[in-house]
């Protein structure tokens, strides 16, 4: 039987968080907490490869005590067993730190798994990071923003459109994914499945003591990026007018928001000088 | 060590040119960097029949060029350069990576930083340098509300990958030289393990106007069903989608699908464009979210207008054309 | 009592919520619209348990406790009521007596079906002159060989147009001084089980609200559900189960429309600034949110006692009492905060105002429910 892991994330409900001028943090208390919308997916495509070819799902999560609450909804969409990293010292991790404590979970608790799963993005953060750095730590090969998934034996068949590219790559066991969004629609959670999840599981919960996790290892592992400063992008309205011929209103409009259109389509439409060499 | 000089290096990320110019943006922005820390630009190609890339970077800005030119190289793969990355790092000992956030580069860029047990910061939107030389990466968080100030103290080379049109490159400038190194590729590195099996490039397409990026919304001031159907152009272009108001979709010429409002969608792109909308509360109590709205309505006392963030006051199909004209020349294939 | 809810009650809450907003919310007002049952949506409802609400697990239920069915019924009304009142008439009302009354063979025979969704439940008590008054049923059950005969008409049955099941209330001893009324498990293929048009009702028009004629229908004598001449008993102790569920039905309306109103007056504009800035507007918000804070108090509390196994029937009538009227007053000032937009049928809480009105109607009128709670307060020894 193939063993996978997924790795899940508890990230606030709503987008925007209210600021705290006076502490220069999140809000978090306000937002309740849900499942991290990709790593669902993830946790979907686990549960399909799990009724194909019959498999044993572990999901992990690294954060506070009320993260349980997401462990508890993936039992009940059907994984098989939980754990949580919790522990006060492991706080405010960044993604190297994170990857290195799920790494040594890994390795201690799910040891032969054939097939790790993450959600390729979290909402609260984005970074896209803790997957590919996981398989880093655990010196796995692995493909980012998978939608969709193969085995023949030990042998994984992964889709994924980057870049404007649509790839099909293949690998063996033991491997590592990260899941996108554009496929694997999630599915509902049973209420039956709820009620059995909070009946007969116990959530494993286990400390950096018991990962073997010393206060060393934190500060040598330890995160490599410091957050500075924490501020409000400005989202002032301009409220600009440009009035004119058309076709000069356009001109106006993109030389002075070249950038900003640029950014946000992903294709540069700037330097209209510009010429190719050659 | 033959080179003292600090370094900046830029990975250069080809594979869509022509689109996506964000590896000349880094070239640019490590430019002023460099001047900062004293430090040279340094920009890195590897793949097969490179030569065109070596140029392009030159014209635009690269100081120095390491350049491994491999059949073995012919498509990208993460766990190569990779390899190749570690090796040309421990010799070289740069200041700073940077790394376009492009799919490729946040695929590779975290496993990078990680192999290097140094900090990354993803897709930033911003780059500075302290007064003690150390590189402020400015990144979103939160849904692009908040932004962050990072900084890798102790750890070098400090990395980050950086959000595409974030920075402009400098124009093309065929007279600039740099140093070119053209290695080979490294004997002994480990075989891929990850094998690419069939790849193709994928048409552009129109997305759903739930989740897109861009939307293109249109009313009543399109005027008829021709002038309405080209706004179909515009998003295709944009990557985006298409909304309509209700009077529009009850004329028929827009499907109940693109409704926008409150008994239709609720969207929340990043940029909206409103043809020929007045702003009606039920019209505007589906643009909650939207983060940044470009009204075109001949009427400059229009709601929507006044809500905008640009107001172009002209005719909307005039504007239209244009822009799809404009955007076409800029965007080159 | 907990006034935080646990985290079972938190995903329970998420999970039905994200259901009804993903396959609820964007059908609600049309089948509103041509009064029609969302079959499709019903299926997928099947299949997560939402017909086995608090039907032990051994018969394919999900064994919910009373707060959790409360929550999910909550959660679909806010988003749906007429699929909401689908629910737990079924879950409240047919599958529930089952649960308290039905005998081994029927658990087994009925119990799996009902819990699963493959049989869709009714409750049958009101009749064109039976309604408060539920003890002048006219519809007879005499008995023929090893077989009950039906014969009458029952009127405004819940699920009427779709039900596989009905329990039917009939008199099995028509001697005016033995008056005596029991409850027929009724499948509706058996012959003389007939639906009548379906009601064109004020709300809850998506549900298939119909009359039922029984025509000379046999009925098998084991399907006399508990035993012979329980009519009454049975009748008045579903119907202190169903009142949780209408009241956690209302709740959910009056939630739906409550956050609409609050989104509307954050962005109408009038007289330069939201309208969510004038006070009056302020005082109508903090009046809704109190009173629905406070009716979902009386709701759990009616949830708990039942899973306590304490008496719950007066709890239950005042949280059935008070949601409903609370779904009303709330929708009313949600209409009223839209002004004429409110009026529309673009707007859900025009909807939301029409499907209120029946939960102070229904399982018994407001003013039935006032004299439960009266009589159970006068029979108080100490108060
Ligand atoms: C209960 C109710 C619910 C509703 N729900 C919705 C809803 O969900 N979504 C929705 O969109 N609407 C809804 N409406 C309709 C809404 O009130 C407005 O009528 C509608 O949004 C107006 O659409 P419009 O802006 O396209 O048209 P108009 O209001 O007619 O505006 C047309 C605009 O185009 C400009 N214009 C005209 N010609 C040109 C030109 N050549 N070049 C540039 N500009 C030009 C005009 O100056 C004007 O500002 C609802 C209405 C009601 C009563
Ligand atoms: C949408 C809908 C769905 C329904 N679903 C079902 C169902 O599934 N199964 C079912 O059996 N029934 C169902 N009903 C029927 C419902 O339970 C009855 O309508 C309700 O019990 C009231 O009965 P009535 O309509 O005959 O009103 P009446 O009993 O005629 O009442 C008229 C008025 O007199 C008042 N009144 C009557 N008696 C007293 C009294 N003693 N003291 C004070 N006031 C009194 C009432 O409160 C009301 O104000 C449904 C009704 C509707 C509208």
């Amino acid at each position: 039987m193939l063993k996978l892991v997924v790795c899940i994330k508890q990230v606030p409900m709503v987008t925007e968080l209210p600021w705290d001028e006076k502490t220069g943090t999140l809000r978090r208390d306000l937002a309740p907490g849900m499942m991290n919308p990709a790593c669902k997916h993830a946790l979907e495509a686990a549960l399909q490869i799990k009724e194909k070819y019959s498999a044993h799902i572990t999901v992990i999560t690294m954060g506070p005590p009320t993260a349980k609450e997401v462990l508890y909804e993936a039992l009940a969409m059907g994984a098989d067993g939980t754990l949580l990293i919790c522990d006060k010292i492991l706080a405010g991790s960044d993604t190297y730190m994170t990857s290195w404590i799920l790494a040594q979970a890994i390795r201690k608790h799910c040891a032969n798994v054939d097939l790790i799963l993450c959600g390729a993005f979290t909402a609260d953060s984005e970074t896209a990071q803790v997957g590919p750095q996981l398989a880093e730590s655990l010196n796995l090969p692995a493909v980012a923003y998978v939608e969709k998934i193969e085995m023949n034996g030990r042998i994984l068949r992964v889709r994924r459109i980057v870049d404007n590219f649509r790839e099909t790559m293949e690998m063996e066991c033991p491997a590592l994914v990260t899941v996108s969004i554009e496929n694997y629609l999630p599915r509902y959670v049973g209420l039956g499945g709820l009620q059995s999840a909070f009946g007969e599981n116990q959530i494993q919960v286990i400390d950096a003591t018991a990962l073997g996790i010393a206060a060393a290892d934190v500060k040598k592992q330890g995160s490599r990026t410091k957050v500075r400063r924490v501020f409000l992008r400005k989202t002032q309205k301009e409220n600009e007018y440009f009035t004119g011929v058309a076709v000069n209103v356009v001109n106006e409009f993109l030389n002075k928001y070249e950038r900003k259109i640029s950014t946000v389509i992903g294709k540069s439409i700037e330097g209209k000088e510009r010429t190719r060499g050659k | 060590m033959e080179n003292k000089k600090k370094s900046i290096w830029v990975f250069g990320d080809y594979r869509n040119y022509y689109q996506n110019r964000v590896t000349l943006q880094l070239i640019s922005k490590a430019m002023d960097l460099a001047k900062a820390i004293d430090a040279e630009v340094c920009a890195l190609v590897f793949g097969h029949e490179i030569d065109e890339w070596i140029m392009e970077y030159t014209a635009h800005g690269a100081d120095r060029i390491l350049a491994i030119d491999d059949p073995a190289l012919k498509s990208y793969s993460t766990e190569q350069y990779l390899a190749i990355m570690e090796a040309l790092v421990k010799e070289r000992d740069p200041e700073i990576i940077l790394i376009g956030a492009t799919d490729f580069g946040r695929e590779f860029a975290p496993r990078l930083a990680k192999r290097l047990q140094t900090g990354l910061s993803a897709d930033c939107v911003g780059l500075e340098i302290t007064p003690e030389g150390l590189l402020v990466q400015i990144a979103p968080s939160f849904g692009g509300n908040m932004l962050a100030e990072i900084v890798t103290e102790h750890h070098r080379p400090q990395m980050a990958t950086v959000r595409p049109g974030t920075f402009k490159e400098i124009p093309h400038d065929n007279s600039r030289k740099a140093q070119v190194e053209r290695l080979p590729l490294m004997k002994g590195l480990p075989a891929p393990r990850v094998r690419l099996i069939e790849y193709e490039r994928c048409a552009e397409k129109e997305h759903s106007i739930e989740n897109a990026q861009v939307i293109v919304c249109g009313g009543r001031g399109m005027g008829n069903k021709n002038n309405f159907a080209k706004l179909h152009e515009l998003a295709r272009i944009l990557g985006g989608g298409v909304g309509a108001t209700r009077p529009v979709v009850y004329a028929g010429w827009a499907d109940h699908d693109a409704l926008v409002g409150q008994a239709g969608k609720h969207i929340k792109p990043k940029i909206l464009f409103s043809f020929g909308i007045s702003g009606a509360i039920q019209h505007t109590a589906g643009l909650g979210e939207a983060d940044f709205i470009v009204a075109i309505n001949k009427n400059p006392q229009a709601t929507m207008m006044k809500m905008a963030d640009v107001a172009m006051v002209a005719d909307a199909g005039d504007v239209l054309n244009s822009l799809i004209k404009e955007l076409k020349k800029r965007i080159r294939e | 009592m907990q006034f935080n809810p646990c985290m079972k009650h938190k995903l329970i809450r998420d999970s039905a919520r994200h259901f009804a907003e993903t396959e609820l919310a964007p059908i609600a007002a049309e089948i509103d619209k041509n009064a029609t049952f969302p079959v499709a949506v019903i299926e997928k409802m099947k299949k997560l348990n939402y017909f086995g609400l608090q039907a032990p697990k051994e018969f394919g239920g999900a064994a919910l406790d009373s707060v959790s069915a409360a929550i999910v019924v909550e959660e679909l009304s806010r988003v749906c009521a007429a699929v909401g009142l689908c629910v737990t008439v079924h879950n409240g009302v047919a599958v529930f007596p089952f649960l308290q009354f039905g005998n081994k063979e029927q658990n087994e025979k009925y119990l799996p079906r009902l819990a699963r969704g493959e049989m869709i439940g009714a409750f049958s008590l009101t009749e064109a002159n039976a309604g408060s008054d539920a003890g002048s049923v006219e519809t007879t059950a005499v008995k023929e060989g090893g077989d009950y005969v039906l014969n009458g008409t029952k009127i405004f049955v819940t699920n009427g147009g779709v039900c596989d099941l009905a329990l039917i209330f009939a008199l099995t001893n028509t001697d005016r001084q033995q008056l005596q009324s029991s409850v027929f498990i009724v499948e509706s293929s058996y012959e003389g089980f007939l639906r009548g048009e379906l009601e064109d009702l004020c709300g809850m028009r998506a549900n298939p609200v119909s009359s039922l004629f029984l025509e000379n229908c046999r009925v098998p004598e084991e399907n006399i559900l508990g035993k012979l001449g329980m009519g009454m008993k049975i009748g008045m102790t579903t119907l202190d189960n169903g009142r949780i569920g209408v009241a956690a039905q209302a709740l959910g309306i009056a939630q739906g429309a409550f956050e609409a109103a609050v989104k509307y007056a954050k962005e109408r504009q009038q007289f330069k600034k939201p309208i969510a800035s004038l006070q009056t507007i302020q005082n109508y918000i903090a009046d809704m949110a109190t009173e629905q804070a406070a009716a979902r108090l009386l709701l759990y509390r009616a949830c708990e006692l039942k899973d306590a196994g304490q008496p719950y029937g007066c709890e239950a009538a005042m949280a059935k009492l008070y949601c409903s009227t609370v779904a009303s007053k709330t929708t009313s000032l949600a209409v009223q905060i839209h002004g004429g937009y409110g009026y529309s049928k673009e707007y859900d809480v025009e909807r939301y105002f029409r499907d209120a009105k029946v939960t102070e109607i229904y399982e018994g009128t407001s003013e039935i429910q006032r004299m439960v709670i009266a009589r159970a307060v006068l029979a108080k020894l100490t108060l």
